[in-house]
């Protein structure tokens, strides 16, 4: 019967071809429409750090100024960044299983001039070991760095995957030697292709920017006074006349993460951070309200609005669009279907009940919402094949893949059944006689 | 004019009738949305950047090692830029407006008290080539001379300069209408530094800061071991100077690596490209909703038309012309469209009155919905004509015959 069905819908739609083009595309622009910005939005959205989520925290402490919020249209927030001796200080904590503190900073690099490199500036992160283990972190050769290349500042490097294609031609480093910024650092590690997007661990500085293309140990930076790399953010009036002046201030510029193994750690932590700054509020610093949070990487994403608000707008539009989109094809197949009463009542004459109508009629919009998801799916293709001309660097993640396209094809079904509901009732209610009385 | 028999028609469909009016309800209130935020994306792509963006290169060198001589290689790189045939003035600078990234620091009219009501201003450091090599316009005093320059060896100071140039924007803020030359400004610590000039407009770091304008120049080398050129050339010669800067810049000092030259027009790009994206996703909703709207309006009206064949036909047969059947179907359409309008303008006040609120967008201006209701009668008189006509071409005669 079902096959019959189908069989019918096909006839019916080739009878009327002009009709059953303009509902197929009107659905099938919709759906496009709707795929292409939700994937974008998908992008924006993600969270690549999910598996981590419960138990990953963004530190942030409030030190700003008593006089004016960090965030003058947001003043419940702390800033986003901490200063360089509290972020020292935390760093003193056992309660976090693994903690990073970290910062960008610029280096050029050399290598052996055999290889033919000229040099070239990089954005490396300054961080402390535990950076690739808290944040899964692939390596294609080697590894990171030990607590002993933190404390004693040793001169290591773990080489993003670019950055070792372009200096080694992608062969295993592991044990050679760069030189960045005029001294010489072993390569002990090389990462596998990693692109978190967002880059959720530093929010920052380009959210949608590529990782690092090199990574030192922390305590570097100070040493060689590395200048940072980053957003820095200052508010007291205090002069700062020596790298020893910036270090001690009230500028924030470093970004914090703990890891913390359960609810009894997390509250552990939050009151050994409170008391901290407790302790500082003493020493005369920390003069706005008590105001320190621990963050999870979805609310850290949430809080820096990495979504920006318009691609909601967006989102919001398309679906309007689609809802154009069925109203048309509504409008349509009623027209289509009482076009045919005059048939129906004949069928019904002859002794086909409500229910068959019925169900012949729903299996002609499940056709046309096929039909038009299908095509909606080729039409997202092509809008993504625009959008990755608007946006950079995003080629790999503006591709549609099976869950958008099952999406696409759902969105399409249903949307089509639900528009096909009211015609369908209604050429169900034809009174047989009334038309058979005008033949 | 017959509106009460077409409306009476109308109504014995009123189904079809609503579809199509919600449908029209709710393009204008997408489009008029929409088109409003497409303009003011526009608008704001489209404001003068105040410096010379057409014709200007920026380069950035990065010194290491050793051997590395800041203030020597930023001496011997203007003066070698300078002298490349075609270029027009060359200023050392800290960063590259409209870029995304910069500095920026509030200044006060008095000595700061401790709570004080700083003006902030993104600054540039540039040197007595600045206000040429930027292509700015200088409408009150004069550039900065080589003897103001200030150069502190000392990568972290707090330094500030004995005068600066700043824009009207940050001249109308701090002085009002009252003269801004000649009077000092303080900084946070209290230093204070003499307005020497005043430039027309210059928009700084950040295209979506809500005060863009607000820029100082102060005469500055700034520090080591990064360094940025601004490269003015003569109109047309930029794209072919560019190669050029990065080879002579490349081959003149071995403890730098020049990390990039480019044009300005690629910032600007850079920094708009979120708003010429959502003009373009924007053009693209709009177009394809007014285009699905017509047709549904078509697809409406052809139905009407076979439907009411019969009817038509002996309308002619008792006197009706061609003309007055047209009228029939642009009328009913005109109804038909002034009633979804209604409710459109409902929906797109509405609409926008969600937009501003949840996103804080600016509240939409009455003109759009306005110019979408003239937009859309127009669309709807257009969309039925072809039916319409189809229409009038019934003949009489069918009226004659049973179906």
């Amino acid at each position: 019967m079902f096959n019959y069905y189908v069989r019918l819908a096909l006839k019916s739609l080739r009878r009327t071809p002009v009709v059953a083009a303009l509902m197929i595309g009107a659905i099938a622009l919709g759906v496009g429409v709707c795929i292409t910005t939700l994937t974008v939005y998908r992008l924006m959205s993600g969270n690549p750090i999910e598996h981590r989520n419960d138990v990953l925290r963004a530190v942030t402490l409030d030190n700003w100024d008593p006089n004016q919020p960090w965030d003058d249209r947001r003043p419940e927030l702390p800033p986003y960044e901490l200063t360089y001796r509290d972020a020292m200080a935390l760093f003193e904590s056992d309660i976090p299983s693994r903690q990073v503190m970290m910062r960008k900073g610029p280096f050029v690099v050399e290598s052996d001039p055999a290889l033919g490199v000229k040099p070239f500036l990089v954005e490396a992160r300054l961080t402390t070991k535990d950076f690739f283990s808290i944040f899964d972190v692939p390596f294609e050769y080697g590894g990171g760095w030990d607590a002993a290349a933190d404390q004693g500042a040793q001169r290591v490097v773990v080489l993003s995957k670019e950055t070792n294609d372009k200096i080694f031609g992608g062969q295993d480093s592991v044990g050679k030697n760069v030189r960045l910024d005029g001294k010489d650092y072993n390569v002990i590690g090389v990462l596998a292709e990693w692109t978190p997007t967002p880059k959720f661990y530093d929010l920052n500085n380009g959210s949608f920017d590529g990782i690092e293309e090199a990574f030192v140990p922390f305590n570097i930076g100070q040493i060689d006074q590395v200048q940072p790399g980053g957003n820095v953010n200052c508010w007291r009036t205090q002069p700062l006349n020596s790298f020893q002046d910036f270090l001690e201030s009230d500028c924030v510029w470093i970004q914090y993460w703990v890891e913390l193994k359960g609810r009894d750690k997390v509250e552990a932590y939050q009151s050994f951070i409170d008391s901290y700054v407790q302790e500082q509020k003493k020493l005369g610093r920390f003069e706005r309200p008590l105001n320190n949070k621990l963050r999870t990487p979805e609310e850290w994403l949430e809080i820096n609005r990495v979504v920006a608000s318009d691609n909601s707008v967006l989102v919001g539009l398309s679906f309007m669009f689609l809802a154009v989109c069925l109203l048309n094809m509504i409008g349509l197949l009623l027209a289509k279907f009482l076009g045919s009463a005059p048939l129906v009542g004949l069928r019904r004459a002859l002794g086909a009940t409500r229910q068959t109508i019925f169900n012949q009629h729903l299996v002609e919009v499940g056709v046309i919402g096929i039909a038009g998801g299908v095509l909606g799916i080729g039409l997202a293709g092509l809008g993504l094949l625009g959008v990755r001309q608007l946006y950079e660097n995003y080629d790999t993640l503006t591709r549609l893949d099976v869950t958008m396209s099952l999406t696409a094809l759902v969105i399409a079904i249903a949307s089509g059944v639900l528009a096909g509901l009211y015609p369908t009732w209604r050429v169900c209610r034809v009174q047989p006689a009334a038309y058979l009385k005008t033949q | 004019m017959e509106f009460r028999p077409i409306l009476s028609a109308m109504l014995r469909n009123k189904t079809g009738v609503f579809l199509v009016g919600l449908q029209i309800a709710l393009t204008l209130a997408v489009v008029a949305n929409a088109v409003f935020i497409i303009m003011q994306r526009v608008e704001k792509i489209g404001r003068p950047p105040g410096i010379d963006s057409a014709n200007l290169i920026f380069a950035q060198s990065y010194g290491f090692g050793p051997n590395y001589d800041h203030r020597d290689t930023v001496r011997r790189d203007v003066d070698m830029l300078r002298a490349i045939p075609g270029v027009v003035a060359v200023t050392a600078l800290n960063g590259i407006p409209m870029s995304g990234g910069g500095r920026q620091s509030g200044y006060t009219i008095e000595p700061p008290t401790p709570q004080p009501n700083p003006t902030t201003s993104n600054i540039y450091f540039v040197d007595e080539h600045g206000v040429d090599a930027l292509g700015v316009k200088l409408i009150e005093g004069r550039a900065f001379t080589e003897a103001e320059i200030q150069y502190n060896e000392n990568p972290t100071n707090s330094d500030f300069a004995p005068s600066v140039i700043i824009t009207q924007a940050v001249a109308q803020q701090m002085f009002g209408d009252g003269p801004a030359l000649g009077k000092p400004i303080y900084d946070n610590l209290g230093q204070s530094a003499i307005v020497i000039g005043v430039i027309e407009n210059m928009l700084g770091a950040w295209v979506g800061f809500d005060q863009p304008s607000n820029v100082m120049l102060q005469p500055r080398l700034s520090n080591g071991p990064t360094i940025r050129y601004a490269i003015r050339t003569e109109p047309g010669r930029r794209d072919q100077l560019v190669p050029e800067v990065e080879k002579k810049l490349a081959e003149s000092n071995l403890n730098r690596a020049v990390t990039w030259v480019r044009p300005h027009t690629y910032w600007v790009e850079r920094s708009y490209r979120a708003d010429s994206r959502m003009v373009a996703f924007l053009s693209v909703i709009v177009s394809l909703m007014v285009l699905v709207t017509a047709l549904g309006i078509v697809g409406l009206a052809s139905f009407h038309v076979s439907v009411r064949t019969k009817q038509i036909g002996t309308r002619r047969a008792v006197g009706a012309r061609r003309i007055d059947i047209i009228r029939y179907f642009m009328i009913e359409n005109w109804l038909l469209t002034t009633g979804g309008v209604a409710l459109g303008l409902v929906l797109a006040f509405a609409f926008g009155h969600w937009l501003s609120s949840t996103y804080s967008l600016p509240r939409l201006e009455p003109l759009y919905p306005v110019a979408g209701v003239v937009l859309l009668w127009i669309l709807g008189q257009i969309a039925v004509f072809v039916p319409a006509r189809r229409a009038a071409a019934i003949p009489p005669a069918i009226a004659t015959r049973t179906v």
